[in-house]
């Protein structure tokens, strides 16, 4: 599904990413761990061209993607994403929020958009909410209606960075719940998170990163209970 | 004959003029402000825009304006634009006006385009938004809303900076109220009744303005719908 190769990024000077490879198979669930400043959420927006990489390969559904050639776009329609701070549109109603990509992008029907929408919201649980405005929401509310925006797009792959660092304690759970209900159906997804337990349950690969570069990588039961390097052990031990 | 006498005989000899100049001084304030907001709203895109000649140009102009007497702008521009166009006085002094009000105005977009959030930008450009469409869904919505406080001092400034282009035989208030102490020697007492005339214009402007703002408030929307606002301490991250 995703084919990352050689991947470097910097920011004025500062080596950011530092050859990044990876492949991730259609329906994984991979999550990504490291410290502040390794480079997670960088990583994360070079796939959806949010940042531009400096070097290296990125495929996407078997096609590589040359950002003066390809409408990055329509690549961005494919990957959704998930941010820390839910980045909902303020003015618009939960509904509008997520028929908004539908009807100006994919050009559908206004009825059929909402049609599809209330389904979504109905996964989410937040039907009744459909016509409230943001403010009016819960952080985890507003995560699970920020997840419901990208599924609109029927996206093939999920990008999720730090979606519950920003939730009380008591709201995590929710957001959680929903993920696990999009792995379940099949959805291919890459996860930046501190939710070990989360991870431990429901990817299929994780992957630690330091200093930009990936450290190592393996089936969470292998990768929890034997890591390997000094720094994946010593990096657990700070956030279990 | 003390002052109070001489202003009520100057109401009743020129207070339906006045008032006829006061429509003249309505209509080119209006005139020249929907121009502003025409030359502002491009000029604030082009600040932003992240193009070098862009930028600059929207500098010079802005430094431009800034920079010199409204009164020689007006003189300047009014001569300039007659030299080369057959116009109405009002049409070149509203032009006039409009070239001037339109570097504020352009300054007040600009800062409230910045203002909003990147993660709304990023937000919309993840579900495969174009830029353009973004800007106009997405960021100048909560822009516009932003800027009205900022603008609503800007119109009332044009409204009395519209005084200036008495100069150039636009018979609209103060041009009447030129004339009319010319022939009543009475200066004093008639600036002093063309004064409340601006008075009561801009009370009734801000009154229609405070209006506006209030309606485009969505906290009290929500309220208005009986929903109450949830943690807004949370929303607080989202805007900064
Ligand atoms: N737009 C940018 N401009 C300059 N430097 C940046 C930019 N974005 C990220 N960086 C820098 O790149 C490094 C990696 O940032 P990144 O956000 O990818 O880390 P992260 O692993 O997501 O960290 P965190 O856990 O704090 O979110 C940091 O040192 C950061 O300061
Ligand atoms: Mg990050």
């Amino acid at each position: 599904m995703i084919k990352v190769k050689q991947l470097s990024k910097a920011f004025n000077g500062l080596q950011v990413l530092k050859n990044i490879s990876i492949e991730i198979d259609q329906s994984e669930v991979v999550v990504l761990i490291g410290a502040s400043g390794s480079g997670k959420s960088t990583l994360l927006r070079c796939l959806n061209f949010l940042e531009l990489k400096d070097s290296g390969e990125i495929e996407i559904k078997g096609q590589a993607i040359d950002v003066n050639r390809t409408n990055l776009n329509k690549v961005r329609e494919d990957m959704g994403m998930v941010f820390q701070h839910f980045n909902l549109f303020p003015h618009m109603t939960v509904l509008a929020n997520v028929i908004e990509a539908p009807v100006h992008i994919k050009k559908k029907r206004k009825q059929e958009a909402i049609d599809q929408a209330m389904g979504i919201l109905q996964k989410v649980g937040l039907v009744d909410k459909a016509h409230d405005y943001p403010e009016q929401l819960s952080g985890g509310q507003k995560q699970r209606v920020a997840i419901a925006r990208a599924l609109a797009m029927e996206p093939a792959v999920m990008l999720f960075d730090e979606p519950t660092s920003a939730l009380d304690p008591e709201l995590v759970g929710e957001v959680l719940e929903t993920m696990k209900g999009l792995a379940r159906e099949g959805m291919t997804m890459v996860i930046v998170t501190h939710e070990m337990g989360f991870a431990r349950e429901v990817a299929d690969r994780v992957i630690m990163l330091a200093d930009g570069k990936i450290i190592e990588e393996g089936h969470p039961t292998e990768f929890f209970t034997h890591p390997k390097e000094e720094r994946t052990r010593r990096f657990l031990q700070q956030v279990l | 004959m003390n002052a109070i006498t001489s202003m009520m005989s100057i109401f009743q000899t020129h207070g339906l003029e006045f008032l006829k100049a006061t429509v003249i001084t309505v209509q080119l304030t209006a005139v020249s402000l929907l121009i502003a907001m025409a030359i502002g709203l491009v000029f604030a895109f082009f600040k932003v825009s992240n193009v070098f000649i862009l930028e600059k140009l929207a500098d010079i102009y802005v430094f431009l304006v800034r920079g010199m007497p409204l009164i020689v702008q007006l003189m300047f521009l009014y001569y300039g634009i007659s030299s080369v166009f057959v116009l109405t006085d009002f049409t070149a002094g509203a032009i006039a006006l409009g070239i001037h009000s339109g570097a504020y105005i352009a300054e007040i977009f600009r800062g409230a385009i910045q203002s909003i959030d990147r993660g709304q930008m990023e937000a919309a450009r993840s579900l495969g938004m174009p830029y353009t469409l973004s800007m106009r869904r997405i960021i100048l919505p909560q822009a516009f809303k932003r800027a009205i406080p900022a603008l609503g001092n800007q119109f009332i400034i044009g409204l009395k900076d519209s005084s200036l282009v008495a100069y150039i035989a636009v018979t609209e208030l103060f041009n009447r109220a030129l004339s009319a102490q010319a022939e009543n020697y009475m200066p004093f007492e008639t600036y002093f009744v063309v004064g409340i005339y601006y008075l009561i214009l801009v009370l009734i402007f801000t009154v229609i303005f405070n209006k506006i703002e209030g309606r485009l408030d969505t906290s009290k929307r929500s309220r208005r719908k009986g929903g109450k606002p949830f943690d807004q301490g949370k929303t607080v991250i989202q805007s900064v």
